[in-house]
C-alpha cells in the first residue's frame, strides 16, 4: 500500500468516526430503537467506489472499532450490535458490488438493510428476546429511505471529487 | 444518479418483506401469556393463559377458584362480602388487575412486551 493511500484512507477512517459520533447525538433511537441514518456509511460507499473492496472493509472495521473505542462503548453490548450490524452490511455491499447490478443508491440500501438485520438478530440473540423483532419491519421500510438518501449523499460528494487530483 | 433495474427490484421485495413479516408478526405477538396469582403479597401461583383451565387458590376467607378462558382470566367463586372480583369477570389487559381484598388475592397478568432494554 502506498502511503498517500494510508494517509487518504485514514483521513477517511477519521471522517466516518467523527460521523459516526455525531450521529449517536441524534436522538433517532429514542422513536425507534435501533434506527440510525448511518452517515457514516457515505465513507463506506465513497472507499468502495474509489478504492475497492478490501478498502472499504478496512476503512469501515477500523472506524467501527475506534469509533466505539472513543465513545467508551468497547466490546460492551452497543459495539457488538453495531459490529454485528456493519459486518453483515459490509458482506451485502461487497456481493452488490461484485455482481455490478446496482447503481450506489442499490448499495446503500443494501448496506442499511442488512445493518438493521444483523442489529436485530444479535439483539435477539443476546437479550433472549424477541420483541426487537417487532420492529424489523419498521426499521426494514426507514432503511430504504436512508439508504437512498445516504447513497445520493455519497454520489454527490463523489461528483464533487472528480474535479479533483484522482485517487 | 439514476436507479437500475436491480435496485428498483431490491427496494420493492424489501418493502414486501417488512409488510408481509409486519402482519405475521402482529398475529403473534401481543397476546399476554401468564397470570400471577399473589395472595399476602406472595405468589402462589402462575398460570399459563395459553390453556384453558380451573385454578384454586387458599384465600384469607377460603378458597378462591379462578377460571382461564380464551387468554382471559376471572375469578368464579369465593368467599367475601360483596363479591366484588367475581363481579368483574373476565380480564386480559395487564393494566388491571383483579384484587380480592377481602381474601388478599391479586390476579396480575404479566405481559411480554415490557420495555427493559434501550439499545443505541
Amino acid at each position: 500500500m502506498k502511503t498517500e493511500k494510508i494517509v487518504e484512507l485514514s483521513f477517511l477512517c477519521a471522517i466516518g468516526i467523527v460521523l459516526q459520533i455525531l450521529e449517536s447525538f441524534l436522538p433517532t433511537s429514542w422513536i425507534i430503537p435501533g434506527f440510525k441514518i448511518g452517515f457514516a456509511n457515505i465513507t463506506a460507499l465513497f472507499v468502495l467506489k474509489m478504492y475497492g473492496i478490501q478498502s472499504m472493509w478496512l476503512v469501515s472495521a477500523m472506524r467501527v472499532f475506534l469509533a466505539s473505542l472513543l465513545q467508551g462503548t468497547l466490546f460492551s453490548v452497543s459495539f457488538w450490535l453495531s459490529a454485528s450490524g456493519a459486518f453483515l452490511a459490509l458482506c451485502a455491499m461487497s456481493i452488490g458490488y461484485k455482481t455490478g447490478w446496482f447503481s450506489i443508491l442499490g448499495i446503500s440500501v443494501l448496506g442499511a438493510a442488512f445493518h438493521s438485520i444483523g442489529q436485530v438478530l444479535m439483539v435477539t440473540w443476546i437479550y433472549q428476546q424477541f420483541f426487537m423483532q417487532l420492529f424489523l419491519p419498521v426499521l426494514l421500510a426507514l432503511s430504504i429511505v436512508s439508504g437512498l438518501c445516504i447513497g445520493a449523499l455519497s454520489q454527490l460528494m463523489m461528483n464533487r471529487w472528480k474535479g479533483r487530483k484522482s485517487i | 444518479m439514476k436507479l437500475t433495474k436491480a435496485d428498483r427490484i431490491l427496494i420493492v421485495i424489501l418493502m414486501l418483506i417488512s409488510l408481509s413479516s409486519l402482519f405475521f408478526l402482529l398475529g403473534h405477538t401481543t397476546q399476554a401469556n401468564r397470570a400471577d396469582v399473589y395472595v399476602k403479597e406472595e405468589k402462589v401461583l402462575s398460570i399459563d393463559l395459553n390453556q384453558d383451565g380451573q385454578y384454586s387458590v387458599e384465600g384469607t376467607n377460603g378458597k378462591v377458584n379462578i377460571e382461564v378462558k380464551d387468554h382471559a382470566v376471572r375469578v368464579t367463586q369465593e368467599n367475601s362480602p360483596h363479591h366484588l372480583c367475581s363481579k368483574q369477570g373476565f380480564v386480559s389487559d395487564s393494566n388491571v388487575p383483579i384484587v380480592c381484598l377481602p381474601n388478599e388475592t391479586v390476579i396480575q397478568i404479566e405481559g411480554d412486551t415490557k420495555e427493559d432494554t434501550v439499545i443505541q
